[in-house]
C-alpha cells in the first residue's frame, strides 16, 4: 500500500513542472487577493485609527470593554449555539433513518437536505413571515379549524422565531453531512461487535456513535459558523435592538450610525471568532478523513423497511414533518403571491395584480414593485457576470489544486477558501469604504456589488470543481500527453470536457448565490442599486407581501432550475 | 545483435525512500519485459521513458535519437495504461483518433486508421461504442488501438492485463504477441506476472528495489538466474547448502570426481527447479539415470498437491525443504529424489557461480 501511493505521488511530476499551471493559477490567486485581501485589510485598518486619527490600540480594548459589546457577543455566541442544537436535535433522528430503513419519500428527505445551499436567506425570512406570522397561513389555519378569534401562534419577533429559522436553514446540513459519513461507515465493525456479544444498543454505543461523533462535531461547527454569521434572518425576524448579533450591529453602525470605525473593530472581532471556528472544523474533517483512510472497499449497505407500527409511524412522521417544515413555507411564498389584501381586516383574495404591478402592466402609487422588474434585470445582470468570473477563477484555481500533496497546496487552497471564514457581511463593508471614497455612478456601484458576490461565491464554485478535478485519474491526463497533446492541449480536450458536470453545478450555485445575495449587497449598496433580495426586503418593511411573494416565487423558481439541473447532473454523473 | 531499439544509459532517480539505477539496450523490434514485485520500479521506469518524469542523469536514445529532454507530447510513444485510461467523454473511435486528430490528419484518412487499428485488435465495428459499454477485455484492444494510432517508434504496456480474469489474459497475451509480430514495433512489456513474461518475451529484465538483476532470454532467465533474486522470482525451486553435496553425490562412472564441488565454502549454495527432480517411490528400485546425479533417500513426503497433469511434491529430507513435480502420487510416505548435477545452478552469496 504505501509504496503504490509513493507511485502515484511520484507520477505527479510532469504536473509540478509545468508552467502552463502555474500561469493560469496566478492570475486568478492575484485577482482573489485584490478583491478580497485589500477591501478586507481596508476594513480591518479602521478599527486601529483612533478618534483623534492616529494609530492605536485604543479603539479595539475600548470595544472589548463595552458592555454593550459584551452582551451583543454573548447574545450572539448563544442564539448560534441554541440554533445549533436544535438543528442537531432535528438533523440527527433523521440521519439515522435515512442510514437504517428504506421506505418511501428518503429521496425527498435527501434532496430536501440539499436546500439550504441554494435558498437565499431572505426566501427564508419571507416564508417565516408568510408562514408563522400572526396573519400567516398556519394561524389562518389554526383559527378556522379551532374557531379562534385570535391568532394562536405569536412567533414573530421573537427568540424563537430566529432559532426556528436558524433550524430550518440548518438541520439539512446536519442530515446531510452525517448521514452521508454514516453511510460510508463498514458495517463489519458491528457486525464484528454484535459476534462478540452485544447487543444493538451496545453497539450503537459503543461502536457507532464514537465512529459518528467528528461527523456530528463537524456539522456542528459548521452550523455554529452559519448561526455565529447569519444576518438577513435576524435582521427581519429578530426584529429590534433586543435581538442584536455582531452582524446586524455592524451593518447598524456602518450605515445609519455612520461608525464606520465601529463596525471595522466589531469586524475584526467577528472574524476572529469565525477563523477559529473555521479552524475547528478544517481539523475536525481531517480527523473524520483519517479515521476512515483505510477504509476503500464500498460495501453494499443493507437497509430493511420498518417492520414495526412505532417504527413506521416514526418515518412516516419524519418525511411528513419535514416536507411540512422545509416546504411548507416555501409553498406558503407561491400562494401568497397570488392573493392581495381585500379590506383594512386583512381579508384576501386571489389575484393577480402583484404580478401585474412586477411586470409594469399596472401602476400602483407609492410601490416599490414599479421598480422591481428593472430590479430583476439588474440581479440576473449581475448574477450571470459574477458566475462567469467565478467559475473563471475558480476553474484557473482548481486546475492547480488538483494534486493535494503538492508543497503549498494546501495553504494555497486553505487561501482560496478563506472568503468562506469572512462574513458577506464584513465583504460588503469593505467594499463600501471602497464606494464611499470613490464617486461614481451606477455602473461603478454595480460593478462593486458584483466584486464582491465574486469573493462570496468563488470558494463555493471551488468546492464543486476541486473534489471533481481530484477524481480525474492522473493516467488519463498522462495518457494524453504520451498521445501528443501539449499539457494546455490536455487541459482543454481532456481536463475541461471531464469536469462540465462540475463546471456546471459550480456556475449554477454562483448565479443562484448572486441572485439570492443581500448581507454584503444592502451594507455596500447604496439607494440607486436594487436587486430583487433588496427590494424583497424593502416590501417586507412596507408589508406589501403581495408583492414580496410574487419576487420570492420568481426567486424561487430561478433556485429551483439551479438545484433540478445540478440535481439531475449528480444523478446522470453518478449512475 | 539487431539494430538498436532503445538505449537508457546511466538513468538515475533518487527519492528519500527508493532510487532507480537503469542501463538498458533494447533491440529494434524486440518485445522486452520488465518484472519485479510491486515498488521494483518497473512502472518508473516507463515513466522516466515516456518523459512524464524527468531523469536526474544519463541519456535515453530511441532509434539513434537522443529523446532525454525533448517533451512527451514530442517524443511519439505509445503507452497502454494499467486502468486503460481511456476518455469516459468521447466514444472508441474519437479515443483512438485522439493523437491523429491532434496532427491535424485528415478526417477521410482518420476514419480508415481508425477502422484498421479495429480490425488488428479485433473490435470491427466499435466505432460508435461508449467507453462504460465496453468490456475490461474490450478496453484493454482499444487502448491498444489508441496507443498504435500515431505509428509510435515505441508501445509501453503497463500491466496490462492485470485486471482481467485469467481465461482473457491468455487470450489477450497471444493477441499482443500477434500484434507485435505484424507491426514490429519495439515494445516494452511491464508486468509481475511470470509466467506472462516467459510466453511473451524476446527478453525479460528482472528489477528489485530499483536495479536490475537480470536482462536475458526467457530460458536463460529461467534455467540460469543470474541471482538467487531472480531465480526464486521466476519460479519454484529449491535451495541447499553446497556441503551437503559430496555426501550424496552418486558418481556412476566410479572415476575420480570430476564435478566442481571440491572447493565448499559456507556461503555456498545450490539451487534446482522441482521439475528436474526424478521421484522413485521404491527404493529397491535403481534410479534410471547414468549421469553425475545428488540422491536425496528417504525424503519424507509433507504435501503433494495435483495440479493438473502432474503433482507438486514436498519433501523433507534431513531438514531440508525439496520441491518436486511428479507425474504419480506418490504410493508411500518415503521417497528418493534424484537431480542431475548438469541442472544444478550453483550460487555464492546470493550471485551465480561461473
Amino acid at each position: 500500500m504505501r509504496t503504490e501511493r509513493r507511485v502515484t505521488h511520484r507520477s505527479g511530476t510532469i504536473f509540478d513542472t509545468s508552467r502552463f499551471y502555474r500561469m493560469l493559477s496566478t492570475p486568478a490567486m492575484l485577482l482573489l487577493t485584490f478583491l478580497f485581501i485589500v477591501p478586507l485589510l481596508i476594513t480591518l485598518s479602521k478599527a486601529f485609527i483612533s478618534t483623534e486619527g492616529t494609530l492605536s490600540f485604543g479603539r479595539i480594548f475600548e470595544m472589548m470593554r463595552d458592555p454593550y459589546t459584551q452582551r451583543i457577543l454573548r447574545f450572539t455566541l448563544f442564539q448560534a449555539l441554541i440554533s445549533t442544537i436544535v438543528s442537531l436535535a432535528i438533523g440527527i433522528p433523521g440521519a439515522y433513518l435515512l442510514v437504517t430503513y428504506s421506505f418511501r419519500g428518503k429521496h425527498i428527505i435527501r434532496a430536501i437536505s440539499m436546500i439550504p445551499f441554494v435558498l437565499p436567506s431572505i426566501l427564508v425570512v419571507l416564508g417565516f413571515v408568510i408562514f408563522y406570522g400572526n396573519n400567516g397561513i398556519l394561524n389562518s389555519v389554526l383559527k378556522q379549524v379551532f374557531n379562534l378569534s385570535e391568532p394562536p401562534i405569536r412567533l414573530l419577533y421573537t427568540f424563537t422565531a430566529v432559532i426556528l429559522a436558524h433550524a430550518f436553514y440548518n438541520f439539512p446540513i446536519a442530515l446531510g453531512l452525517i448521514s452521508s459519513f454514516w453511510e460510508q461507515l463498514p458495517q463489519r465493525y458491528n457486525q464484528a461487535a454484535m459476534t462478540l456479544g452485544a447487543k444493538k444498543w451496545t453497539v450503537f454505543r459503543t461502536i457507532t456513535l464514537p465512529r459518528i461523533i467528528p461527523a456530528i462535531l463537524s456539522a456542528s461547527t459548521l452550523i455554529f459558523l452559519f448561526c455565529f454569521s447569519s444576518f438577513a434572518i435576524l435582521l427581519v425576524l429578530g426584529g429590534g435592538p433586543k435581538f442584536t448579533t455582531i452582524e446586524v450591529e455592524i451593518y447598524r453602525r456602518a450605515r445609519m450610525s455612520l461608525d464606520i470605525e465601529g463596525a471595522a473593530a466589531l469586524s475584526l472581532l467577528s472574524i476572529f471568532v469565525t477563523i477559529t471556528l473555521v479552524a475547528i472544523h478544517l481539523w475536525l474533517q481531517r480527523l473524520m478523513i483519517r479515521q476512515e483512510d483505510v477504509e476503500q472497499i464500498q460495501e453494499q449497505r443493507l437497509e430493511r423497511k420498518p417492520h414495526t407500527i412505532f417504527g413506521k409511524f416514526i418515518v412516516g412522521a419524519y418525511v411528513i414533518f419535514s416536507i411540512f417544515f422545509v416546504l411548507g413555507p416555501l409553498a406558503g411564498i407561491v400562494y401568497r403571491s397570488f392573493q392581495i389584501p381585500v379590506s383594512r381586516s386583512g381579508d384576501l383574495a386571489f389575484s393577480f395584480d402583484a404580478y401585474r404591478q412586477l411586470f409594469g402592466f399596472k401602476q400602483a402609487p407609492g410601490s416599490f414593485l414599479s421598480i422591481a422588474g428593472s430590479a430583476l434585470v439588474t440581479s440576473i445582470t449581475i448574477a450571470a457576470i459574477t458566475a462567469a468570473i467565478s467559475l473563471i477563477i475558480g476553474t484557473m484555481l482548481g486546475a492547480r489544486l488538483r494534486t493535494r500533496d503538492k508543497q503549498g497546496n494546501s495553504s494555497l487552497e486553505l487561501y482560496a477558501m478563506l472568503p468562506m471564514a469572512v462574513s458577506s457581511v464584513i465583504v460588503g463593508l469593505g467594499y463600501y469604504i471602497i464606494t464611499s471614497t470613490l464617486s461614481g455612478g451606477d455602473t461603478l456601484g454595480r460593478t462593486l456589488v458584483i466584486l464582491a458576490h465574486v469573493v462570496i461565491t468563488t470558494p463555493f464554485v471551488l468546492r464543486s470543481i476541486v473534489p471533481e478535478y481530484r477524481k480525474i485519474p492522473i493516467s488519463y491526463s498522462q495518457a494524453s500527453l504520451t498521445l501528443g497533446a501539449t499539457v494546455s492541449q490536455t487541459f482543454w480536450h481532456v481536463e475541461l470536457p471531464l469536469l462540465r458536470p462540475a463546471l456546471i453545478t459550480g456556475a449554477a450555485f454562483a448565479f443562484a448565490l448572486s441572485m439570492g445575495e443581500i448581507n454584503a449587497t444592502l451594507v455596500l449598496a447604496d439607494a440607486s442599486i436594487v436587486t430583487v433580495p433588496i427590494i424583497m426586503y424593502r416590501l417586507i418593511g412596507s408589508y406589501n407581501f403581495a408583492g414580496a411573494c410574487a419576487l420570492g416565487t420568481i426567486l424561487i423558481a430561478c433556485c429551483a432550475i439551479v438545484f433540478l439541473t445540478t440535481e439531475s447532473l449528480r444523478r446522470s454523473h453518478n449512475g | 545483435m539487431g539494430e538498436l531499439g532503445l538505449v537508457c544509459s546511466n538513468i538515475r532517480v533518487t527519492y528519500p525512500e527508493f532510487s532507480l539505477h537503469l542501463d538498458l539496450a533494447v533491440n529494434k523490434g524486440e518485445l522486452v519485459s520488465i518484472i519485479g514485485p510491486s515498488g521494483c520500479g518497473k512502472s518508473t521506469t516507463l515513466q522516466l521513458i515516456t518523459g512524464l518524469l524527468p531523469c536526474e542523469t544519463g541519456t535515453i536514445m530511441l532509434h539513434g535519437v537522443d529523446i532525454t529532454h525533448m517533451p512527451v507530447w514530442e517524443r511519439n510513444i505509445g503507452m497502454v495504461f494499467q486502468d486503460y485510461a481511456l476518455f469516459p467523454h468521447v466514444n472508441v473511435a474519437k479515443n483512438i483518433a485522439y493523437s491523429l486528430k491532434l496532427k491535424k490528419i485528415p478526417k477521410k484518412e482518420q476514419i480508415e486508421r481508425v477502422r484498421h487499428l479495429l480490425d488488428l485488435v479485433g473490435l470491427q465495428g466499435f466505432e460508435k461504442r461508449r467507453i462504460a459499454d465496453l468490456s475490461g477485455g474490450e478496453r484493454q484492444r482499444v487502448a491498444l488501438a489508441r496507443a498504435l494510432a500515431s505509428e509510435p517508434q515505441l508501445l509501453l504496456l503497463d500491466e496490462p492485463l492485470s485486471a482481467l480474469d485469467a481465461k482473457m489474459r491468455k487470450r489477450l497475451r497471444q493477441q499482443i504477441r500477434h500484434i507485435h509480430e505484424t507491426t514490429g514495433i519495439t515494445t516494452i512489456y511491464v508486468t509481475h506476472d511470470q509466467e506472462e513474461a516467459l510466453t511473451l518475451s524476446d527478453r525479460i529484465l528482472v528489477m528489485q528495489q530499483g536495479s536490475m538483476e537480470q536482462f536475458a532470454t526467457p530460458e536463460e532467465i529461467y534455467n540460469h538466474p543470474s541471482t538467487l533474486y531472480a531465480a526464486k522470482f521466476m519460479g519454484e525451486g529449491t535451495l541447499l547448502p553446497h556441503a551437503l553435496i559430496p555426501k550424496i553425490l552418486v558418481s556412476i562412472d566410479k572415476g575420480p570426481d570430476t564435478v566442481v564441488f571440491r572447493s565448499s565454502g559456507e556461503s555456498r549454495q545450490v539451487f534446482f527447479r522441482p521439475e528436474r527432480v526424478i521421484v522413485h517411490d521404491n527404493p529397491a528400485l535403481a534410479f534410471p539415470e547414468f549421469l553425475p546425479h545428488l540422491r536425496f533417500s528417504d525424503a519424507r513426503v509433507l504435501s503433494c498437491e495435483y495440479q493438473g497433469g502432474r503433482y507438486l511434491i514436498t519433501c523433507d529430507w534431513n531438514g531440508h525443504e525439496i520441491l518436486a513435480y511428479s507425474r504419480y502420487r506418490p504410493k508411500h510416505t518415503k521417497v528418493t529424489l534424484g537431480v542431475r548435477v548438469n541442472d544444478l545452478v550453483e550460487y555464492v552469496e546470493g550471485l551465480v557461480a561461473r
